[in-house]
């Protein structure tokens, strides 16, 4: 495969995950920032800081104005993390693989692309806002079957896999630093489970907190499960285990040296979260060791695409 | 209101051939189609022209208009009712296309080796090194099985007396395939007992052919040659045909980054290293395709690609420099090529050219510029034309001025009447001038011609200009056997 191509196929599928985190972030936000109670003070500045790179002065401009804030993340056209910009580059990189990609799978992203250019931002008032949200989720939902369901399993899956775990990992690991941060990395404590609403709907795992996890410890569970549980989709672990699958089917056809060497990071990277102690994780070590991971996850991303992805 | 009322009123305009109607009723081709035609309501053609239009939209085949910063998807306007061409006529056609080919072969293995063509004073020799088309750095390179046009479109227009006319040459990268397939394919959706009852001649085995000939130009005799398709890149405004061909060969698209050369073989950067390309489909125009020869600051090509195209490493289709054949002028000479390479009479007659640098012939250009279209001879697309019947005289001025100074970059051809197919527009059916342009591939089993071809339609009432650039669209076009 065509190094140009595997580059694309990785970063089609890393914006649409991102997309896909993106609006399920911005619902939850939008939903529980109706609720008057322990979020009263819950505002678009974490999602913003997050998901753009917008100057402390827009945020502290637009972050208590939700109309403001949604038409920023998902309509606005200088905001280069907007859902709309991440449609139009996931269509671009769709564009250039359209040989490598499923007719299917390329027809819908052009749906995706040109739905999301026909919203204008009155779809995105209080009335209708959460069905807008909705149907672009539901769309987003749709791509990840629709690849799933005709995508041959060959190198390009596998690079598309690669994509969408790394993002969604990177994901997680921002989502969750951000929302410690707000309590101090104060794990011990053990405060309302209201307050992590906003982090577990966002990652689609409250419901899994509920039935997994009985006791009333909410910070060090919920920290255990979006960093260890192996059986929820958004959890780093689970999601390095998926990376590592994936690169094993890529590096084992035409092993070298270098691969060699990636495949050993990676194999420490996932050593490092699978062996941790739990009890070691306290208000002290918890910042750099999420800093730390994120690191070392982004150092990999970035060999992996000088090995396979160089073609300028 | 139904379909049979609005064909009732269907004019055609005076003095022009209509491929449907005659001035006594329908022509027999059509018979099929009328009747058909008949059964609908206005309402359900309109149903088929919108879902036709959403089709083409949801498939991506689109083109990209940037204003305000902003791209804009637009799709090719499609005309929903096919034109037909009877067998016959398509036969005399076909005849006349490989006629012409095989003469235009001999000539570009001519003009770029011995030169007989111009020692034997056929061809003006000043013609040709004043071509800007005309490329010496491919001088003397042999290329496989002596075929330079592997792909043509050639466009045929159709004169008041219904005769063919062979309008242009399209011998570099003509373009357009993509939508006589998928015509065809939208067709089937809109119209499928139409197509079934007239029992349509099939054009989808194109891909499948050209593949075939791309794979039998590979420079060694390997079991699995690697043929790519080198395209622009995203922002060319063919680049859904480039990978329409792509997926329906299954060959790897690449752009010009993607490749480099070494000891003179031409490698793809793949995930696993370099591999061995034996065969280039290019879509990039002679002018990019390597930096070293052509134009130095082009990043669409290869470095090193015309040192591996002359030693035989690489096939490259077209050959390069074909632009010399397909020239405007030139055009003027292939009656006269088909003579001298194969001592045949031409089957399809050329349009009547007045070569301007010829002081006679612009006398009389002039004199009667208002019967003419003066043409630039290295533009195309509709662009550098001048239609001496609607121009107003500051233009006309203007374009002799520019004659005047640079006489050999002019032609001029009387104006024909192209002739008119009906058309389904704003729910009634008018009258549209179409052109032809039928795909021919040559390969070193001779010259196939997929039966039907692009039928390109002038949407805007009585203009002449069929080119998407200019508010042209496109048409199915039928070919089937008339009793």
């Amino acid at each position: 495969m065509l190094s140009r191509i595997a580059d694309s196929m990785f970063w089609l599928s890393r914006y649409m995950e991102r997309s896909d985190g993106l609006l399920r972030t911005v619902r939850t936000h939008y939903i529980l920032m109706l609720d008057k109670g322990v979020n009263a003070h819950l505002s678009w500045q974490p999602v913003l800081k997050i998901f753009t790179q917008a100057k402390d002065e827009i945020i502290s401009a637009i972050k208590d104005n939700s109309e403001a804030s949604l038409d920023y993340l998902l309509l606005d056209g200088e905001n280069i993390n907007s859902l709309k910009i991440l449609f139009a580059k996931a269509r671009e990189n769709a564009r250039g693989v359209q040989d490598h990609i499923t007719k299917e799978v390329w027809e819908h992203v052009n749906f995706m692309y040109h739905s999301i250019n026909n919203l204008a931002p009155e779809h995105f008032n209080h009335t209708s806002v959460i069905e807008a949200i909705d149907t672009l989720t539901n769309s987003c939902i749709l791509y990840n079957g629709v690849a799933d369901t005709t995508m041959p399993r060959g190198l390009s899956w596998n690079f598309m896999s690669l994509g969408r775990y790394i993002e969604r990992c990177l994901l997680t690991i921002e989502l969750s630093d951000k929302y410690f941060s707000l309590i101090d990395y104060n794990i011990e404590d053990e405060k309302d489970i209201l307050q992590w609403r906003p982090l577990l709907l966002s990652l689609s795992g409250y419901e899994l907190h509920l039935k997994t996890y009985r006791t009333t410890t909410y910070n060090s569970n919920t920290l255990h499960q979006v960093l260890f549980n192996e059986n929820f989709t958004r959890s780093v672990l689970y999601n390095l285990i998926r990376i590592e699958r994936y690169f094993s089917k890529i590096t084992k056809q035409e092993p070298s040296e270098k691969t060699e060497a990636l495949n050993k990071m990676l194999g420490r990277l996932i050593s490092k979260i699978k062996y941790t102690d739990f009890t070691s994780l306290n208000q002290k070590t918890m910042p750099s060791y999420l800093n730390d991971t994120r690191k070392e996850l982004a150092s990999f991303s970035r060999q992996l695409a000088e090995q396979f992805f160089s073609y300028y | 209101m139904d379909c049979a009322a609005l064909l009732q009123q269907y004019k055609i305009p005076p003095g022009i051939w209509d491929e449907m109607a005659t001035a006594s009723g329908t022509r027999s081709q059509y018979n099929n189609i009328v009747a058909a035609l008949q059964q609908y309501a206005v309402s359900d053609l309109q149903q088929k022209d919108r879902l036709a239009g959403e089709l083409f939209m949801n498939q991506g085949i689109t083109f990209t208009v940037y204003s305000n910063n902003e791209g804009i998807e637009r799709i090719f306007p499609f005309d929903i009712i096919p034109r037909v061409i009877t067998s016959k006529e398509w036969n005399h056609i076909e005849n006349g296309i490989k006629q012409r080919l095989k003469a235009l072969n001999l000539f570009l293995k001519d003009i770029y080796n011995e030169q007989q063509i111009i020692k034997d004073k056929i061809v003006p020799a000043a013609l040709i090194a004043s071509c800007p088309h005309y490329t010496r750095e491919v001088f003397g390179i042999k290329v496989p099985y002596d075929i330079y046009v592997h792909i043509s479109g050639i466009d045929l227009i159709r004169g008041d007396d219904g005769t063919f006319y062979i309008l242009e040459d399209n011998l570099r990268t003509p373009s357009g395939v993509s939508y006589m397939l998928e015509n065809r394919e939208i067709t089937k959706r809109l119209f499928p007992e139409m197509l079934h009852n007239n029992k349509v001649k099939m054009v989808s085995n194109y891909p499948l052919l050209l593949h075939e000939i791309l794979l039998s130009l590979a420079p060694q005799q390997i079991s699995n040659p690697t043929a790519v398709i080198l395209t622009p890149g995203i922002f060319n405004s063919a680049y859904y045909e480039h990978t329409f061909l792509a997926r329906q060969m299954g060959v790897p698209l690449v752009e010009g980054r993607d490749l480099l050369v070494d000891n003179h073989k031409v490698y793809m950067k793949t995930t696993y290293g370099l591999q061995r390309v034996h065969v280039i489909y290019r879509r990039v125009d002679d002018d990019f395709l390597d930096p070293l020869v052509f134009k130095p600051d082009s990043v669409l090509g290869v470095p090193g690609l015309v040192g591996a195209y002359r030693k035989g490493n690489v096939a490259i289709v077209n050959a390069m420099g074909n632009g010399v054949a397909d020239d405007k002028a030139v055009y003027n000479y292939v009656p006269a090529m088909i003579k001298y390479y194969l001592n045949e009479e031409p089957i399809l007659p050329n349009v009547p050219t007045y070569e301007l640098s010829d002081v006679e012939q612009k006398n009389y250009v002039f004199e009667n510029i208002h019967k003419m279209v003066v043409k630039r001879t290295n533009q195309s697309g509709g662009y550098g034309m001048l239609m001496g019947n609607k121009a107003e005289e500051k233009e006309i001025d203007d374009f002799k001025k520019a004659i005047e100074a640079d006489p050999r970059s002019f032609i001029a051809q009387p104006i024909i009447k192209l002739s008119t197919v009906p058309c389904f527009i704003n729910g009634k059916f008018e009258a549209r001038h179409v052109d032809l342009r039928p795909y021919a591939l040559c390969g070193p089993n001779g010259i196939d011609i997929v039966p039907g071809g692009l039928t390109r339609v002038a949407l805007k009432e009585g203009s002449l200009v069929v080119n998407s650039s200019q508010g042209g669209g496109s048409k199915d076009t039928w070919v089937i056997d008339v009793e």
